[in-house]
């Protein structure tokens, strides 16, 4: 579980986040969403430690991120799986060896178990026969797929994906949409997704919250979503047809 | 200006401080110690040594049309071609050259993996990305690079033979005698030290402007053609007063 209390953060006198508190539940996929600008980005960059809060906590557990020294914060970091918006796989490896990469670092598994972990990863995202490609060489669905990989692989107890679906199909997007939350339940990770896409929302938000112009406007999930009562998620939610249409009994 | 300057250096200063925590993983460094290696300084041996091959044959007629008077022995001119081959071409030349070719390298690569949030992949994952990527390029650069220089000076001087030979400018025994003549072991170690350090200034600009490059691929582009003027810059700077310290 990780818990959010009265984070703030501004840059250069602007506040792009205000006051955000949250709880982002184990096993579930807890979704942050909201209009491009909106803050959503920054609040998972501070959530994952690559932002420094101007006030207020995040609690891993039972430790405040702000109290872990630099070694507590690297261990942190090591039960951390992160999807990247770009998928960020590193250009100088193979598929198997972004796999591996993180395995090579934090364990003293020999080259044969690192490999066997990294294709037991690799079949959970349905990527076979792929080991030897270069990100270059791959889709961007599949960029994706080893990107979850890669993410999965130290079996970690949070995983955090900014705008997965980005650049998708689709159909592709919806796959990755489902690989995320059958992950979630499989391996019971804190999941948090970063997202704008209504069709991820509907899918897979078991825990929704909703940031317009860095506060937290409204939480729920994706049911109660179909019900909004605030204007500002209204809007946002009938910008998508399929969502629109429901709200209003078509 | 000048507060951005100390700005920038005081920056340096911290990332090279990141760039030399102890390894996580010596293996890990080693392997990348061997692949940066062949990267920067393997791939650098036939441009240095094409233009060594010319410059050392351009030298050897330029000396010897300045020194054209009958009193001064010919053997100077082949002494003169190895002298400024050690002095100034095999170290200071050199290493402008290769501030070109591996500081666009260095600064492209690590600038493109910090805009695709490579790096930030790899702090994420607790891994220290300035020591795992910097770190072996700058150690295969600073000890490998005197090699370079020796190289640099075999085929200068093999350079100058050719043309010796072929155009019979001055007798080849008196370009012989030269080259082997007055020879100063320091003037080798001199060379090899700047050599050294140019590289490590070559490597660790490229890497600290490509580290924090920002803007997208115009980003990149910036913080290479930046990197390699402040290094040109500077590896003229510490040739003026290496110089100084160590031979006057």
């Amino acid at each position: 579980m990780i818990k959010v209390e009265n984070l703030n953060k501004s840059f250069d006198g602007v506040q792009v986040l205000k006051d955000i508190s949250v709880t982002y539940e184990q096993g579930k996929c807890n979704m942050i969403i909201g209009a491009s600008g909106s803050g959503k980005t920054v609040l998972l960059k501070n959530l994952i430690g690559l932002m420094e809060a101007d006030s207020g906590e995040i609690i891993y557990g039972d430790r405040s991120l702000s109290q872990m020294n630099d070694n507590e914060k690297r261990q942190l970091r090591q039960n951390i799986g992160i999807l990247f918006q770009g998928s960020a796989l590193f250009d100088f490896a193979t598929v198997i060896e972004n796999v591996m990469f993180p395995m090579e670092f934090f364990t003293d598994w020999s080259p044969a178990q690192r490999k066997e972990r990294a294709h037991y990863c690799l079949e959970k995202v349905n990527v076979i026969g792929s080991d030897d490609k270069y990100p270059n060489e791959l889709s961007g669905g599949m960029q994706k797929r080893v990107g979850i990989a890669r993410a999965i692989a130290l079996n970690p107890k949070y995983l955090f994906c900014d705008e997965p679906n980005s650049g998708l199909d689709p159909y592709t997007s919806i796959l990755i949409d489902r690989l995320i939350s059958d992950l979630t339940k499989e391996f019971n990770m804190t999941t948090v997704v970063n997202t704008h896409d209504m069709n991820s929302i509907l899918e897979i938000g078991d825990k929704i919250g909703f940031i317009h112009k860095g506060s937290m406007l409204w939480q729920g999930d994706k049911k109660t979503i179909l019900q909004p009562d605030c204007q500002e998620l209204k809007d946002f939610v009938c910008a998508n047809t399929l969502a629109r249409n429901i709200i209003e009994g078509k | 200006m000048i507060k951005k300057s100390i700005e920038s250096v005081g920056q340096y200063l911290l990332f090279l401080k990141k760039v030399f925590r102890k390894p996580e993983k010596f293996r890990i460094f080693f392997r990348q110690f061997i692949n940066e290696s062949d990267k920067l300084i393997i791939s650098s041996v036939l441009l240095v040594g094409v233009i060594s091959l010319f410059i050392g044959g351009v030298l050897v007629i330029q000396t010897a049309s300045n020194l054209e008077n009958p009193v001064i022995d010919k053997m100077y001119i082949g002494y003169m071609v190895r002298e400024s081959l050690i002095l100034e071409f095999c170290s200071t030349m050199i290493a402008l050259i290769l501030a070109g070719k591996m500081g666009s390298n260095i600064s492209s690569e690590i600038g493109s993996m910090r805009i695709t949030e490579q790096i930030d992949a790899m702090e994420m994952m607790g891994v220290n990305s300035a020591g795992f990527l910097v770190l072996p390029k700058i150690v295969a650069t600073t000890l490998l690079s005197p090699l370079l220089m020796f190289l640099s000076l075999v085929l200068g001087l093999i350079g100058g033979y050719l043309v010796v030979e072929t155009t019979q400018i001055i007798p080849t025994a008196s370009y012989i005698t030269g080259i082997k003549a007055f020879y100063n072991g320091f003037y080798v170690f001199y060379s090899c030290f700047k050599m050294s350090l140019f590289c490590f200034m070559i490597s660790s600009i490229s890497a600290f402007n490509g580290y924090y490059a920002k803007g997208g691929s115009l980003g990149v582009g910036r913080s290479s053609t930046k990197a390699i003027v402040v290094t040109s810059i500077l590896i003229l700077l510490a040739d003026l007063i290496v110089t100084q310290l160590m031979l006057y």
